[in-house]
Parts: structure tokens; sequence; C-alpha cells
């Protein structure tokens, strides 16, 4: 299999009529860990939604692309099967769906008709997985996110990432609500996914997550795009002297998305 | 006056039944009573429309539906089938044998089993509580009499299955459960209602819970279109009794449904959970009740609902706290999803207190469309819209449908539901 190619072109989206990204261009191939920083209300989580697909967010101008394929003309399904995953910030509670069996039909509508993997080795690898993210056995058969608390539910979704390995994954504030054991068993879960067939791009507003996951690129949002970019180094320079540092240098009084009057 | 009477539907069904007077008395009285009153008006369902006609019973056997005999031939529990208001089959099983429980027909029982079928027939579901209630009671037949021994419990359930092949008679299938202090007891009612003709019929179970014995009664039902279906349902505890109702309707049909706890014993409980699946043309009205009069009892209702196509579908929960019901406490939760546009859904909850010193009375109702972010985080892991929606509903009916008593049970109602889901 090739490696993954995931390309991002001039993006801007709009939010109920009001334009939140404003050209956003990234380029991440397979073996690639991209960051994003930024402070809150930048629009960070609006690039992920966009990407995935989200029913609330609309482009209107740009393009992205998986592996050649135009990602803005499939359906969110479409996208998740063609390999891309959201971590997502928020995750919806299904009642009544449980953990175990949203995976596995998730895993066969990815593995296709005739293609569907044995229930044993199912469970055998999801028990692996669970312990691996220091997840109790009883979470399996638990509904979908509802009674989770949050690092329960950010480590669910590291969980489904390493079930169904996909081509690109996103990780949206991953590490928020996390304490240190937590987020080292969710960097470990990334890690160890790390290969040439996946590419990362993890969205964080704190450099904490990246002491354990090195990045290969860092870049900094702010008002709806991305206003500089570097390397792992970046990150750090962020952590030592702040937002504030970088605004002055770019000249930018208020960082968030601006919304007109 | 002979040739009027010659045709009279309590006299056919009386002759072909062979029962005592006194039983043909009630009937009589109930039939007078039947005819002498108006028809209901009903805030949701517009009775004058409905037909009222009562057809011409027959005691002949009708064949047993394919799909019902195989049902019926899974049960390993004990169980009876009636067809058109004949009891066909009546089996026991081991265990209830052992632990002295009857299980025989309606009609056999008011001889067989006399002091305790006088004392509670026709006193839980008079023949006035309604004009279908008048209308079981004159022309009743078909149905069971369960009657479990002081302390009791039975392991497994007993399960009725009630099938109306749609002769053209009215079917008016009446059972009646009584269990003695501290037994235990889970029975079910599993219908098979196929369309066809247009006759109104009126189903009635009573439920006595004796001092501190507990009832499970779950029910099957699907009312399919083309009667008019009346239903009431409705059990009475003593001290510390408990019933829960597990009700799972998938109905298409015209169908005014009562599933009602008369909370009458102190410290009793009852626990009233109900899941339909509305589709087609269905017109279904079911008003799950619990009536506190004792002190100390406690209630909790739970209603979900999902709709398709044009089905128009009314859960009422209502919670009647009587004077005296003290430190009464109860909780209702109704909520339906309409999965089509067409659908039309009413979710209303009713508290009628006339006690002021009540522990909690907590309400809570909502009508809605399906959660689209619910659907978005499903296929966003590449699982398909129209199965992430099922994935959904099934999820939102699921609870009530994994209480029901045994796995034959489940397993139809699984299969209507997701007979109705995967279209
Ligand atoms: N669903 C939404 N409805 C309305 N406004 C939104 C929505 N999502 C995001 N926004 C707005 O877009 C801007 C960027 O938000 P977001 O992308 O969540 O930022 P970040 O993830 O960087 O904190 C904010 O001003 C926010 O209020
Ligand atoms: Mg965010």
């Amino acid at each position: 299999m090739s490696k993954p190619d995931f390309v991002i072109r001039n993006l801007h989206v709009q939010v109920e009529g009001k334009e939140i990204l404003k050209g956003v261009d990234l380029h991440i191939r397979g073996g690639e860990i991209h960051a994003i920083m930024g402070p809150n209300g930048t629009g960070k989580s609006t690039l992920a939604s966009a990407i995935m697909g989200h029913p609330h967010y609309e482009v209107t101008e740009g393009e992205i692309w998986l592996d050649g394929q135009n990602v803005l003309e499939m359906s969110v399904d479409e996208r998740a099967r063609a390999g891309l995953f959201l971590a997502m910030q928020y995750p919806a509670e299904v009642p009544g769906v449980s953990n175990a069996n949203f995976i596995r039909t998730a895993l066969n509508a990815r593995r296709g008709e005739g293609n569907e993997i044995p229930v044993l080795q199912f469970h055998r690898r999801l028990v692996q997985k669970m312990k691996e993210l220091s997840i109790d056995p009883s979470f399996a058969e638990r509904y979908l996110n509802e009674g989770f608390s949050g690092g329960e539910k950010k480590r669910n979704e590291i969980l489904q990432m390493a079930m169904l390995e996909p081509r690109i994954a996103i990780l949206d504030e991953i590490d928020s609500g996390l304490d240190i054991d937590a987020l080292k068993i969710v960097a470990n879960g990334v890690n160890q996914l790390r290969s040439d067939n996946i590419g990362f791009l993890i969205i964080t507003h704190y450099q904490r997550l990246l002491n354990y996951i090195v990045p290969d690129v860092v870049h900094v949002m702010m008002q709806g795009r991305i206003v500089k970019s570097g390397d792992a180094k970046l990150a750090e320079e962020l952590e030592a002297k702040g937002y504030d540092w970088l605004k002055q240098e770019l000249g930018i009084e208020d960082e968030t998305v601006e919304v007109e009057a | 006056m002979g040739e009027v009477t010659a045709l009279n539907p309590v006299l056919r069904v009386a002759q072909a039944l062979q029962e005592p007077k006194v039983v043909t008395e009630k009937r009589d009285a109930a039939w007078k009573l039947y005819e002498s009153l108006e028809v209901p008006r009903l805030e949701k369902t517009d009775l004058r429309r409905v037909t009222w006609d009562v057809g011409e019973f027959e005691a002949t056997g009708a064949e047993v539906p394919e799909d019902v005999a195989s049902y019926v031939q899974g049960i390993e529990h004990s169980c009876a089938l009636v067809v058109d208001g004949v009891v066909r089959e009546i089996r026991l099983s081991d265990e209830a044998q052992a632990k002295g429980v009857v299980l025989v027909s309606i009609h056999d029982a008011c001889t067989t089993h006399a002091e305790v079928w006088n004392r509670h027939f026709g006193a839980i579901v008079p023949a006035d509580d309604s004009k279908w209630a008048a209308l079981n009671m004159a022309l009743f037949a078909g149905g069971v009499f369960v009657h479990v021994p002081r302390g009791a419990e039975l392991e497994h359930p007993i399960e009725v299955v009630y099938v109306w092949t749609g002769r053209p008679f009215s079917a008016c299938s009446r059972s009646l459960v009584v269990t003695e202090p501290l037994a235990r007891l889970r029975y079910a009612e599993t219908t098979f209602a196929k369309g066809g003709e247009r006759f109104v019929n009126s189903h009635v179970l009573e439920v006595f819970a004796s001092q501190a014995s507990s009832i499970q009664v779950a029910t099957a039902d699907e009312w399919r279109k083309g009667g008019m279906h009346f239903v009431t349902r409705r059990a009475k505890t003593e001290n510390d009794a408990e019933v829960d109702w597990v009700v799972a309707d998938t109905s298409d049909g015209q169908a005014v449904e009562l599933v009602e706890s008369e909370l009458a014993g102190q410290g009793s409980r009852s626990f009233t959970r109900v899941m339909g699946l509305g589709h087609g043309r269905a017109h279904v009205e079911i008003t799950a009740s619990m009536r506190h009069v004792g002190r100390h009892t406690e209630s909790e209702i739970s209603m979900h609902g999902a709709l398709r196509d044009r089905a128009n579908v009314i859960f009422r929960s209502r919670t009647q706290i009587e004077k005296g019901a003290v430190g009464a406490g109860s909780e209702q939760h109704d909520r339906m999803i309409m999965v089509d546009g067409t659908a039309r859904a009413d979710a209303i909850p009713m508290l009628l207190i006339d006690e002021n010193d009540v522990e909690r009375c907590g309400h809570a109702a909502s009508v809605g469309k399906i959660d689209p972010l619910q659907v978005y985080y499903l296929m966003s892991r590449g699982i398909p819209q129209s199965t992430a929606v099922q994935m959904i509903i099934w999820g939102y009916l699921r609870d009530t449908v994994e209480a029901l008593p045994s796995d034959a049970m489940r397993q139809i109602v699984v299969s209507r539901v997701e007979r109705e889901l995967a279209r």
C-alpha cells in the first residue's frame, strides 16, 4: 500500500454563515506528525470538523484531497472508509449501542461486505488494545460514551483509532482534561501506531502532549489561518514565551476569529 | 323477542362455550351496559368513525397461522395458545406443576377455581370501566386463568399467545392472573393480530398481586391494520407487592391501550416500561397509568417510541396520587423519536396529585428527531447513514426489549423491529 498523502488547499469554512477558516493549507504524508497549536477560538476544531464533514460546517472555498481522491465530494462515512479518522473533542453519547458493537460495525464497514472480521478475532484484538490503553474490559459492553468521564472518552477515541487503523488521524485536544498518567497512555497509543502507513494531525493548545509525541512539523493557528510553521522547537518556544510573543511578532491583536458586528 | 334473542351475540358466545348460567348473566348485564354507553370522546383518537361491529362468534377453530405455530413450538416454558377466542393448547412446565401453579382456560376456571375466580374476575377491570370493557365482559372468549400459590417462585415465565386471524367477529380475549403472598411470577402475552376484517376487538387482562408478591407482566403486541383494538391491562397490588410492566408494541393498526397499576397496598411498587415502534398508518394511543392509593407507594413510567411512515402514536403517562397516599413517589420519562418526517408523535405527561405529602414527582417528556450529532459520530467511523440510524433507534428501544422474559419473545420483537427499521 502506498504512503498516505493528504492535501488541504486554501480551505475556507463557514459556521452559521460566519467565516471561521480563512484559507488553510496543509500537506501531510504517511509517517509524518503535524501539530496544530493555537489559543482557544482560533479555528482548530473547525478545521478538524470540516475535514471530517460535520454537518454544521460549510466549506465555501478550497480543496481537500486524500490519496488523490476528492474528500469534499464524499459523505462522512465515505471519508472514514477512505481512511480519515477524527478523535473528537466532544464525542457524542449513544445510549443502547455498546462500544464493542459500534467498533465492530465500523471496522466491518471499513473492510467491506464479505471481508468481515471473525468475531473471536475481533474480540481478541479489542481486549488487547483496551489493555494497552488501560481501559477496563467492562467498557466493551458499556454504551458508547454514556456516563464516561472526560478522560475515558479520550481513551475511547484512541481505542477506536487503534482498532480502525486509519491513514490520516486527526486528534482534536486529545490531551485536554487528562492527568499525566493518562496523557502518557494516550501518547503511547499514538506512538505505537506510528508508521509510514499513517499520518497524524494533532491539535492542542498546550505543548505538554508534544513532549511525548514529537512532531515533525508544528503549525500555529490564529484568526482562522496558519500563521507560522516550524519544527518541534517552535512548540517549545511557544511553551517558554507564550502566544503573546508570537502575536507581537506577527502584529496580531486579537488572535480569535473576528466576528463582524 | 325470541328471534332477537337468537341473534344476540352474547347468547352465541355463551352457547358455544357452554358455561354456567351465572357467567351468562354477567354477560347479559354487560351487553346492556355496552349498548347503553355512549361512544366516548377521546382527545387524541376519534372513535366516531371506528366500527363497533361485533360480527357472529364461531367457536370452530381457525387454522393456526404458520408463523404462530412455529413460534409456539419454539416456546420451552409454560404456555397457552388462544386462537380467535378459543383456547387451543395449554402446556404447563414440570417446574410450574411441581410448584402448584394453575394454568387453565378462563372459562374452566370459573368452575374449577371458583373461589379465586369469583373474588377477582371483573373486580379489577369491571364492565363499567369503559364501553370496550363492557363489550369484553359481554363477549369474552379465550384467555387463561393463572394462579401462583403462596411463596411459589417461578423461574421460567408463563406465556400466552393470542391470535386473531381476522375472521368476521370481534375478538374479546380475557385473562386473569393472581399471585398469592410472597409468590413470584413472570407472565407474558404475545399477540399476533392479523389484518383483515374491520371489527371491534377488546382485550382485557386483570392482574392481582397479593401481599409481597411480585409479578412481571410482559407484552409483545402487534395490532395490524383492519380492526379497532382496545386493550385494557390493569394490575392491583396489595401491601409490599411489586408489578413491573414491559410493553413492546409494533403496531400499524388502530389501537387504544391502557396499561395500569393500581397501587392499593402500602409500600407497593410498579415500574412500567414501554417501547413502541409505530409504522404504516398506525394510530396507536398507549396510556401508561399509575394510581397511588396506598401509603409509601412508588412508581416509575418510562416510554420510548420511534415512529416511521405516517404513524401517529400517542404516549400518555398518567400518575395519579390519591388523597391519603402519603409519601408516594413517582417518576415519568417519555421520549419519542420521529424517524420519518411524515410521522406524528404526542408525548403527554399527566400528574394528578390530591395528596400534599408526596416524596417526589418527576416528569420529563420530549418529542424530536434523531440526533444528527449521534448520526455524524457513527458515520465518522465509516458506518453508512442508514445503518447508523438503525443502530441509534435500536439502541434507544433495546432496554425494553432486553427486559422481555424469554428468548423467543425477544426474538420476535427484534424481528418485528428490524423488519420496520431495515426498510
Ligand atoms: N458549531 C458552531 N456554531 C457557532 N460558532 C462556532 C461553532 N463552532 C465554532 N464556532 C466559532 O468558531 C470559532 C472557532 O472555534 P473553534 O474552531 O472551536 O476554535 P478552537 O478549536 O481553536 O478553540 C469560535 O469563534 C467559535 O465560537
Ligand atoms: Mg477546539
